[in-house]
């Protein structure tokens, strides 16, 4: 077996000979049934026995298990079938019948039925559920070795040592069986009849065909799942197959090899295969189509006795003579490779295909590749070169090759691949764009070789190499059974070497600073330079791994994604039904490709570890996001984030008190562990919290965990350490009340009181110490009074010498009047975040807060004031109106694509400059002045000095500087917006700020200024836009109509923010108030900033203003016209309610007090030099640019607006695209 | 056999030197090479203290030497130190008495382009036998002159010759820099080859990678891979150049960079260059003039 190529074994059993098998049909189960007469139920992806069933007598030989209900059959030579129930254990009945051994037992797959064949000549069919014996199918005149249901029709096929196989029909017998259904008399009678003809005949199930050819006893058959065809395998050692008709069946061909008993034969479940084996000790497997071997296993001691198929996957089990084997045929992992977005991968069928990650569509075929390595054999790996668009396919079969096919542009349908270099190869990979390396395990050599399949290079790479990867660019990861190496191609050498055991696979995360090393139960993460990041252990087998963006590792087992940073922190992101071979994670999907090699979508919930990667990298705003939005709380992630040092932020999820209090004294948040242990009230944490307080320094909480333990000697130390005397006299009264002498005697101590002291000896008749206390502190008077109470003199006392009294030192500083300045307690960001104490990352999601139109809170009175007073705009902040303005972004502005030139020059700038029509080009070509002469003619453009930033601008962004050769300036290359574009005639430069650019920054920026009332920035902004315009391209017509909204749009606020700026201009509020032409300036200044048209919610901006303003002049019936005008906008909050009363205040008194130049009801335009009104009709100039309009007598000015082009020039009109 | 072969004592140290990593070549063990190969490795090692701006250590270290290599080395340290005059003179000399000599050849024939004197220059040049790096240098002056097609049949001989030398692929990739469309994804290859590979990376060669992706469009790659460089060398003027190029395509502010590239290297031609055309600028509006003045 050891030798044998191709089957891979997954599990081994040791046992005494095992003589039937059975698959699970959908857990990981194998059922086995010894010779020894035990059955046993193993698991075969653990390894692990999962329970032992042992009521037969001697051999049992037949097992199966029921495809949907929790039980299995077995018969055995105690003439015995045995159901049984795997869930309660025990065997739930005996069907008693058989007159000799048992050899086969077999569930039918929807009827309540069981087959079983007998060493008595029969075949019998049994009903489970009412447990009685249904049919007795005799015929067979020796042994009947094995009978087997047909999958779908009511067919049994049974084999016999008499040298037969035989097909049962058993239609009658279902018929009889099948529920009652409307029934004559004499139907039921025939049926009764029939029942009684049953006792001597077999009416129910008859012989349909008998297969002679065989020689020998016959030991096992079994049908096709979907052809009509049977094969047999018999003593004679051959394997023959057979087909059936309605009519008749006939043998089709004998499969010779076995040079002993074939014991067991079956057809693969879904390939043209038929799989026997024998007790020459092999294992072999045909082609179903030509009957010619296609693989043989040799087992060295044990002879086969069964062989069974998994219905479902691509797993075999064979019973020998010493336990069981389960294997599998081929890898079923589908060669694949990633690249950006798309999936590269081989099917069953070896058809190449892609799979696009974005679209989600799978690729028709791009490439067939039947003709590499043998049919039966699945190529191994795929390594793909994007340069070049090809492939490089790996195959085990003859020892190992190698195949370098290029890739169509687009599929459409198998393509046998036109041309392809091969050579043998055990493992190929792309090492550059246009190298890659071969190889060749038996001879131990890597060759690097170029696209013709030219060996450029070879080398001897460590001993024992097993298999090669990419190794970051140059270099080559070398895996060897106890190592992996960094391999430099350039050099030759060993770069790095890292011990680690049987690694299998390498995956590279996305940006390559990392790669994964997988053997069969370890990942070992590294860094691209081969040093151990992280390392962890899985119990069962690694399949596959794929990292996410953000640096997680995912992996996948048998049954089970996890996931796993860089730190080695792992845990389980969902479990599995079946194996998958992950090749790629975005956001909620997993993309991998099942054994079918089918791509599939696996949901996860990316939130475990995207919150353990954000704790990591202490990314607070991810966490809170994460912890708002999802349900993340549970004991584990506490555990978690206690065990990783982040008590406090654990202290956030944690709802059991006692939990909180120990997660409050580790990160030292005393408030939290106050209240907790207030709630609790147990001495325990008291103490504890006063020893946390105390080396917080926080005595006032020290002082209440004292207090709440009646410790009262710390609590006087207390007082007198934080100099609080007051509550030291209470202390000693209270210890006088308690009648402590110890304590009132270290309080009188502490408060330095030595009467207090003496009287307190002398209260308990302590006379010598009351006396040497007296004397010490030089009290005479005292010590002559005890020593005339005690009678005795001083002569009698025999006296130390005294030093100075102590008295305790006094309080300088009021300490206890406030804590220390208190250690710092760990408050994070986090943790202010989650007490809403931070701007900005508070958990509400505010509304993108502070745009600048104020505060609604502020007072009425501001509010009218501000917009009189013009100078004090910047200090106010804004317009006072507490209103969110949504402005929708002009959608469409698309992408500025190709234009064409034409024409062939020197320098690629001078192909721009000389032939494209567009202004732009001529710029970024550095040609200035013919960009001129193309603006002036088209726009009539004459004041170029605001452009001058814009041009500088072009200009710099269409070269880079390529250092090239040591001591020459570098190569100077032109940058192109045309980057497919090889042909000199069509390049163009690349253009900084295109319209789209513009559209979704600079114009943004322009409204921001309007609502947030900076005008003179929103005019420079405008301008701006106006300039960036004129000096740009678009790709399309569609997009120069876009760019001329753009322009037009640009020009309105230009205009209507310089009325605005004018009208300001012309003083404070009083001053203007005062002068009565100032007022009435004023007055039109602020109607003419409604009429150009900008974006309605700033039209209501400049409305309300204009309003607000009028009503303070006493223009009512202005106001009145604008409060409608801010009506009819519709729009809704505070502006709208503000026009309504307005407007029900003005109608009233319909009446102006100023006449002012404003007819509501005439249509006319604003000049933007002098800001009066163009009424319809009359005649005006134009700025041939941005299209403001000009009383005829600016004609030849500059315009106010653009500042660049004349007044009523009119050129052939701006060129975007040509 | 040729020393800069791949199988040659002088592969990696000349490797070294053209991808920039020029304190490589500098640390450069030379003690264990061949007796003749001792005089290339010396040049080169001048070369690279030449480009790391030691140019007074290399002019000191070839004093008084009367090979033409080494006073080929002292013409190149006159040019970095400001005497380019001398520096041509020398070149100019060497060029008459021994044209012969590689060194000579490449050395005298950067010192001439670098003078301006590209004719000269690439008649040095052109007498090579066989010699990369003369090639490379070439195609960098068929390009500074903007004959791409020269470059082109240039390499396109070397290629020939000399298939998968580093020189050969640095001097396609300028080319293909050059010419665009697929070329620059097969220069952007061979730069990221170079400058992701931790073995050859240096700020030159990362900043061809990020100059190849600005060409492909790819702004990103090219402000992560100029960050690199910057990391590395953050006064580098040709990474400050190209950054402040990337920002201006981007559309952010440049000024920063501006006065940075200012400070590493006044006469960068970026610099140079934009003064130039602004002074055009001013010149050429003056001819523009409204009719009616406001």
């Amino acid at each position: 077996m050891q030798a044998s190529s191709g089957m891979l074994t997954k599990f081994e059993s040791k046992s005494s000979r095992a003589k039937g098998i059975a698959f699970h049909p959908k857990r990981p189960w194998i059922l086995v049934s010894l010779h020894s007469s035990t059955i046993q139920l193993w698991d075969y992806r653990m390894g692990t026995l999962i329970d032992r069933f042992e009521e037969h007598d001697g051999p049992v030989r037949g097992v199966d298990f029921h495809k949907t209900q929790p039980l299995f059959v077995s018969g055995g030579d105690d003439y015995k079938i045995k159901v049984w129930s795997y869930q309660t254990r025990r065997c739930l009945f005996t069907l008693n019948g058989h007159l000799d051994y048992v050899r086969t037992v077999f569930f039918h797959h929807e009827l309540p039925w069981i087959v079983s064949a007998s060493d008595d000549q029969t075949i019998r069919i049994w009903n489970w559920q009412n447990r009685s014996l249904l049919c007795t199918m005799t015929g067979h005149n020796h042994y009947a070795m094995c009978a087997q249901f047909h999958p779908k029709e009511d067919l049994v096929v049974s084999a016999s040592l008499d040298q037969s196989v035989r097909v049962w029909d058993i239609s009658g017998l279902r018929k009889k069986h099948s529920a009652p259904t409307s029934m004559s008399f004499e139907d039921q009678v025939a049926r009764a009849n029939a029942n009684q003809t049953d006792m001597f005949g077999n009416t129910d199930a008859v012989v349909k065909f008998v297969l002679e050819g065989h020689d020998r006893g016959v030991n096992w058959v079994a049908f096709h799942p979907t052809m009509p065809l049977i094969v047999s395998a018999g003593d004679d050692r051959l394997i023959k197959l057979w087909r059936m008709s309605e009519t008749k069946a006939w043998e089709v061909d004998t499969c010779r090899g076995h040079f002993q008993n074939a014991s067991g034969c079956l057809f693969h479940p879904h390939q043209d295969l038929i799989l026997s084996a024998g007790e020459d000790k092999t294992i072999r497997v045909w082609d179903l189509n030509k009957r010619t071997t296609v693989h043989t296993f040799k087992r060295e001691n044990d002879r086969f006795w069964v062989i069974a198929a998994h219905p479902e996957i691509n797993l075999f089990a064979a019973g020998h003579d010493n336990g069981v084997m389960v294997f599998k045929l081929e890898r079923e992992r589908p060669a694949s490779s990633v690249y950006q977005n798309t999936l590269f991968h081989i099917t069953k069928d070896k058809c190449v295909k892609s799979y696009d990650f974005q679209k989600n569509v799978e690729s028709p075929t791009l490439l067939s590749l039947k003709k590499l390595g043998s049919p039966w054999v699945p190529p191994r790996t795929i390594s793909y070169n994007p340069a070049e668009r090809s492939v490089l396919v790996t195959s085990p079969a003859d020892g190992g090759s190698y195949e370098l096919v290029n890739l169509p542009r687009d599929g459409s349908g198998a393509i046998e691949p036109t041309e392809s270099k091969r050579g043998p190869g055990n493992s190929a990979i792309f090492v550059a764009r246009n190298r890659f390396a071969v190889l060749n395990t038996a001879a131990q050599t890597v060759d690097i070789k170029d696209l013709m399949n030219n060996t450029t290079r070879s080398f001897k790479p460590p001993l024992g190499t097993s298999d090669i990867y990419f190794g970051g660019t140059g270099n080559l990861l070398i895996i060897t059974p106890t190592a992996v190496h960094l391999y430099d191609i350039q050099q030759k050498k060993t770069t790095a070497e890292l011990a680690v055991n049987g690694v299998k696979y390498v995956v590279w995360s996305n940006d390559g600073l990392y790669a994964a090393l997988l053997s069969k139960h370890n990942v070992t993460i590294v860094t691209k330079i081969l040093e151990q990041v992280s390392t962890l252990h899985e119990t069962i087998r690694i399949k596959s791994a794929t990292w996410d963006d953000a640096g997680v590792l995912l992996y996948s087992t048998l049954n089970h994604v996890k996931y796993t940073l860089l730190n080695g922190d792992n845990g389980i992101v969902r479990t599995l039904d079946q194996t998958v071979y992950l090749v790629r994670v975005k956001g909620r999907n997993v993309y991998c490709l099942d054994r079918a090699a089918k791509p599939r979508i696996l949901q996860i919930d990316p939130t475990e570890y995207r919150f353990k990667l954000a704790l990591v990298k202490r990314n607070y705003e991810e966490m809170l996001h994460i912890i708002q939005n999802s349900s993340l709380v549970g004991q584990s992630i506490i555990a978690y984030l206690q065990k990783k040092g982040y008590p406090e932020i654990a202290l956030q999820f944690v709802q059991d008190p006692a939990t909180r209090f120990e997660l409050a004294i580790e990160c030292g948040n005393l408030e939290v562990a106050v209240e907790v242990a207030k709630e609790l009230d147990r001495p325990k944490l008291w103490s504890r919290l006063s020893a946390e307080a105390l080396a917080h320094g926080n005595h006032s909480i020290v002082e209440m965990c004292y207090q709440k333990l009646k410790n009262f000697d710390k609590l006087s130390f207390l007082y007198l350490t934080t100099g609080d005397n007051a509550k030291l006299t209470r202390m000693a009264k209270i210890a006088e009340h308690r009648g402590d002498v110890t304590s009132r005697f270290q309080n009188a101590l502490y408060l330095g009181e030595v009467e207090d002291r003496i009287q307190m000896f002398k209260e308990i008749d302590l006379y010598p110490l009351a006396y040497m206390t007296a004397k010490s502190h030089g009290l005479e008077e005292e010590c002559q009074s005890i020593l005339e109470a005690t009678g005795l003199t001083e002569e009698q006392l025999s006296l130390p010498t005294f030093g100075e009294p102590l008295t305790p030192p006094k309080p300088v500083v009021p300490t206890y009047q406030a804590n220390w300045p208190t250690k710092e307690t760990s408050q994070s960001v986090f943790e202010k975040a989650l007490s809403g104490q931070l701007e900005g990352l508070s958990l509400e999601d505010q509304p993108a807060a502070a745009n600048g139109l104020g505060e609604a809170g502020e007072e009425e009175g501001a509010r009218q004031d501000l917009l009189g007073e013009a100078d004090e705009e910047e200090d106010a902040g804004g317009w006072d109106m507490g209103e969110d303005i949504a402005v929708e972004v002009e959608e469409g502005f698309v992408n500025v694509e190709s234009a064409e030139a034409g024409g062939a020059a020197s320098s690629e700038a001078d192909l721009w400059a000389r032939n494209s029509p567009l202004a732009v080009d001529h710029v970024a070509g550095g040609s200035f002045e013919t960009a001129m002469q193309l603006l002036n003619r088209q726009v009539g453009a004459v004041n170029f000095a605001p452009l001058k930033p814009r041009f500088i601008e072009v200009y710099q962004a269409s070269k880079t500087y390529l250092p090239a050769s040591a001591g020459l300036a570098p190569l100077v290359n032109y940058v192109r917006r045309t980057v497919e574009e090889s042909d000199p005639r069509k390049v163009l430069p690349v253009i900084p700020r295109d319209l789209e650019y513009l559209a979704s920054n600079d114009l943004q920026r322009g409204y921001n200024t309007m609502k947030t009332n900076r005008l003179e920035d929103g005019v420079k902004i405008f301008k701006g836009i106006l300039h960036a315009v004129l000096i740009n391209a678009v790709g399309s017509d569609s997009e120069a109509v876009e760019a001329k909204k753009l322009i037009a749009s640009a020009s309105e606020y230009t205009v209507a923010m310089s009325i605005e700026l004018a009208r300001r201009a012309l003083g404070t509020a009083d001053a203007v108030g005062k002068n009565a032409q100032l007022t009435r300036r004023s007055l039109e200044l602020s109607a003419y900033f409604t009429i150009p048209k900008i974006e309605v919610p700033h039209r209501q901006l400049a409305l309300f203003n204009t309003m607000n303003l009028a009503i303070r002049s006493k223009n009512y019936n202005s106001a009145l016209s604008f409060a409608n005008r801010i009506i009819a906008n519709g729009a809704a909050g505070k502006i709208l309610e503000s026009a309504r009363k307005t407007k029900a205040q003005c109608e009233r008194n319909p009446n102006d007090a100023v006449e002012i130049e404003f007819d509501q009801f005439a249509e006319f335009e604003i000049c933007a030099a002098s800001h009066t009104p163009i009424y319809s009709g009359t005649a005006h100039e134009e700025c041939a640019f941005d299209g403001s309009k000009y009383h005829s007598k600016y004609k030849g000015t500059v315009c106010a607006v653009c500042e660049v082009c004349e007044v009523g020039k009119h050129g052939s009109g701006l060129k975007l695209f040509a | 056999m040729d020393p800069y072969s791949a199988e040659g004592e002088l592969i990696n140290i000349h490797n070294h030197f053209h991808q920039g990593q020029y304190q490589e070549v500098a640390d450069f063990d030379v003690a264990t090479l061949s007796p003749e190969n001792a005089l290339p490795a010396r040049v080169l090692q001048l070369r690279a203290l030449v480009a790391l701006g030691r140019a007074d250590e290399a002019r000191a270290d070839v004093q008084g030497e009367t090979d033409p290599a080494l006073e080929a080395v002292g013409a190149l340290a006159d040019q970095a130190l400001g005497s380019a005059e001398a520096a041509v003179r020398t070149a100019e000399r060497l060029a008459q008495t021994a044209a012969d000599n590689a060194t000579v050849q490449i050395l005298g024939g950067t010192v001439l382009q670098a003078a301006g004197k590209s004719e000269e220059a690439l008649a040095l040049l052109g007498q090579h036998q066989g010699s990369l790096d003369a090639v490379a240098l070439i195609v960098q002056i068929h390009l500074q002159q903007n004959r791409n097609d020269l470059a082109v049949k240039e390499v396109a001989a070397a290629r020939r010759w000399a298939q998968d030398s580093l020189l050969v692929n640095l001097a396609e990739s300028w080319v293909g820099l050059r010419l665009g469309g697929e070329k620059y994804q097969q220069a952007f290859y061979v730069f990221e080859e170079l400058a992701q590979a931790p073995a050859t990376s240096s700020v030159r060669t990362l900043v061809s990678q990020a100059v190849a992706e600005l060409h492909l469009g790819r702004t990103e790659e090219a402000q992560a891979a100029l960050d690199q460089a910057l990391t590395k060398a953050p006064e580098y003027a040709e990474a400050i150049a190209n950054m402040l190029v990337l920002n201006v395509i981007t559309g952010k502010s440049s000024e920063e960079l501006a006065s940075a590239l200012h400070k590493a290297d006044a006469q960068h031609p970026f610099l140079t260059d934009l003064a130039e055309k602004s002074e055009l600028f001013d010149k050429a509006a003056t001819k523009y003039k409204a009719k009616v003045a406001a």
